[in-house]
């Protein structure tokens, strides 16, 4: 290399790291001081400890949407798990018109949410949406989700399921593909039935790609704001909540900056505990780059 | 056996079916509503064959004006983000694709990590601060906000795909003359179009499509096409479905077209981009 002084590197990774910087650490940890100090328009903070966390964790809102994101969390993530390996499965399987059937199942990736709650508020329209007109046909149970807080629950699911299924499909089915033929032909060879090659070959071969997979959409699950403003705005009566939906309302309807703020570090803690799950498994791969 | 496979054809052609439906449907509903008659959307029974018409565009266009400049806030601030995500996150790639050392690990995985940080988290202090500088209501603040959660990204895509290039054309440049900066632009960029393409498609996709910050971040002057449609679909006197699926169509077919050309970018950034970190 023609020089390695590290005084030239800087103006070229400077950029990226005075936006994280500038944007985002810096104002978390101006978040993390909030949350310790009881402040609002007007008045000096003042520091209160850990006050506004026992406030919120004895806020029986605030349980509940910290309760209905773990569902939503939980619920979500894992069936949209099994889907994309179903999906990840039948592709590898060989499929006529291959790439035409990727782009189709990649489309929801270029939805908004906006525009995806349009299209499911229309759909499930508990009067005349025509999944509700079929569902009747068919003499299935509806989705009653404007009172039933338990079907708007599944609704927002199901919303975020499809929102973020093309990613969690992308990662298995590369993975899948990634995992050489031969292995295959050697348990054919050995007298596997292609359920027995599933449990000892393709499973054990996808796990890397699973737990990435699952940990980058529990951290981006646990954000969900956008489908649950739009859809329910957390209601009937704040039982569909969610902690961003919680966050937003402290700080932007009730002005209660300190309580938002502990919410807020909440999340990042949530979010900072599942990303270290993540950098342990790059770890090593960054750690084999260096050398 | 030959029962065996049809059944396993058929089995496969269910399956398919169903997720043409599932992936489709959707949208489908979306764009073939914007063009149905008033009375026909919400018709019971459903009513699947209807006679064209164009007037929820009409209507859209003369009651709306406020939607089409929402799309030309929106392109403005993903065509921004864009750009400025792509140089910086090409610059950084570079220095850690042919720099490697513990402090540049290090910082690497703090990128990664640092990002992983809920955007709604960081509203809460920038809400005050960008009215305090007096640059609410501006493109700049979308702009910075969407580079931003895409730069760690971006910058770990780079890495990859300029890994793949040679170090010997870095040198046999340098040897010709060429500056730090010309090697990068001039040599390594063009052989790392596809990273660029991907950081792209990204960021473009993220940019045209967000909510959270340009319903906080954004008024009058800067409101961007979803934030407009929200604002169709929260409407108290009654929400005008003709005019809402026709701004939703609008606003998503740009997208949609550019995902489907750009689908193989797609797909290598996300898999580079999950499992390279």
């Amino acid at each position: 290399m023609p020089n390695r002084r590290p005084r030239d590197l800087l103006p070229l990774v400077a950029p990226v790291h005075v936006l994280i910087l500038g944007v985002i650490v810096l104002p978390s940890v101006y978040v993390l001081w909030l949350s310790l100090t009881a402040s609002s328009f007007g008045k000096a903070p003042v520091f209160v400890w850990l006050d506004n966390y026992a406030r919120i964790l004895a806020d029986p809102a605030f349980r509940s949407a910290l309760w209905n994101t773990i569902v939503i969390v939980v619920a979500a993530v894992h069936v949209e798990l099994l889907l994309g390996l179903l999906l990840a499965l039948l592709f590898a399987s060989g499929l006529p018109l291959r790439r035409l059937l990727l782009v189709c199942t990649l489309a929801p990736y270029a939805v908004s949410e906006v525009v995806a709650v349009v299209a499911w508020r229309y759909l499930f329209d508990p009067d005349a949406g025509p999944v509700t007109q079929a569902l009747h046909a068919l003499g299935l149970p509806v989705l009653d989700w404007s009172f039933e807080p338990l079907h708007a629950m599944m609704l927002i699911a199901l919303l975020t399921i499809w929102l973020h299924l093309p990613f969690t499909f992308v990662i298995l089915y590369a993975a899948r593909l990634a995992i050489p033929a031969e292995l295959y032909e050697a348990a054919k060879i050995d007298g596997a039935r292609p359920f027995q090659a599933f449990r000892r070959v393709t499973l054990p071969l996808l796990g890397p790609a699973i737990v990435v997979a699952l940990l980058f959409r529990y951290i981006f699950a646990f954000r969900i704001f956008s489908e649950v403003w739009l859809l329910t705005g957390g209601g009937p009566a704040r039982t569909t909540e969610v902690v961003a939906v919680y966050l937003y309302r402290e700080a932007f309807s009730y002005n209660a900056f300190g309580t938002a703020a502990a919410t807020a570090w909440i999340m990042v803690l949530a979010s900072l505990v599942l990303a270290l799950g993540y950098v342990a498994l790059l770890r090593r791969q960054v750690d084999v780059d260096a050398h | 056996m030959r029962i065996d496979r049809l059944a396993r054809g058929i089995g496969k052609g269910v399956a398919v079916a169903a997720l043409l439906v599932w992936s489709l449907v959707p949208i489908a509903f979306v764009v073939t509503s914007s063009f149905k008659p008033g009375r026909d959307i919400f018709a019971v029974p459903a009513r699947y064959l209807f006679a064209p018409t164009l007037e929820h565009y009409g209507a859209l266009w003369s009651r709306w004006g406020v939607f089409f400049e929402g799309l030309a806030n929106s392109a403005l601030v993903t065509a921004g983000a864009m750009v400025v995500a792509v140089v910086s996150s090409t610059c950084a790639g570079y220095v850690y694709s042919r720099h490697k050392s513990r402090v540049l690990g290090a910082s690497l995985l703090f990128l990664i990590v640092v990002r992983l940080i809920p955007p709604i988290v960081i509203t809460l202090p920038l809400f005050p601060i960008v009215n305090a500088l007096g640059i609410n209501d501006t493109h700049l603040v979308l702009i910075v906000l969407y580079a931003t959660f895409f730069v760690s990204l971006g910058t770990v895509l780079m890495r990859t795909f300029i890994d793949q290039i040679p170090r010997e054309l870095d040198e046999a440049a340098a040897i010709d003359g060429a500056g730090r900066i010309g090697i990068l632009w001039g040599v390594i960029a063009p052989l790392a179009l596809p990273g660029i393409l991907a950081v792209a498609v990204f960021v473009v996709v993220f940019a045209w499509n967000e909510f959270l910050f340009a319903f906080v971040f954004t008024g009058t002057a800067t409101k961007t096409a979803p934030l407009v449609v929200s604002e169709m679909l929260g409407s108290i006197d009654g929400v005008d479905w003709g005019i809402l699926f026709a701004a939703s169509t609008v606003q998503l077919v740009p997208v949609l077209a550019f995902v489907i050309v750009m689908n193989r970018h797609l797909v290598a950034g996300l898999t580079a981009g999950a499992t390279k970190g």
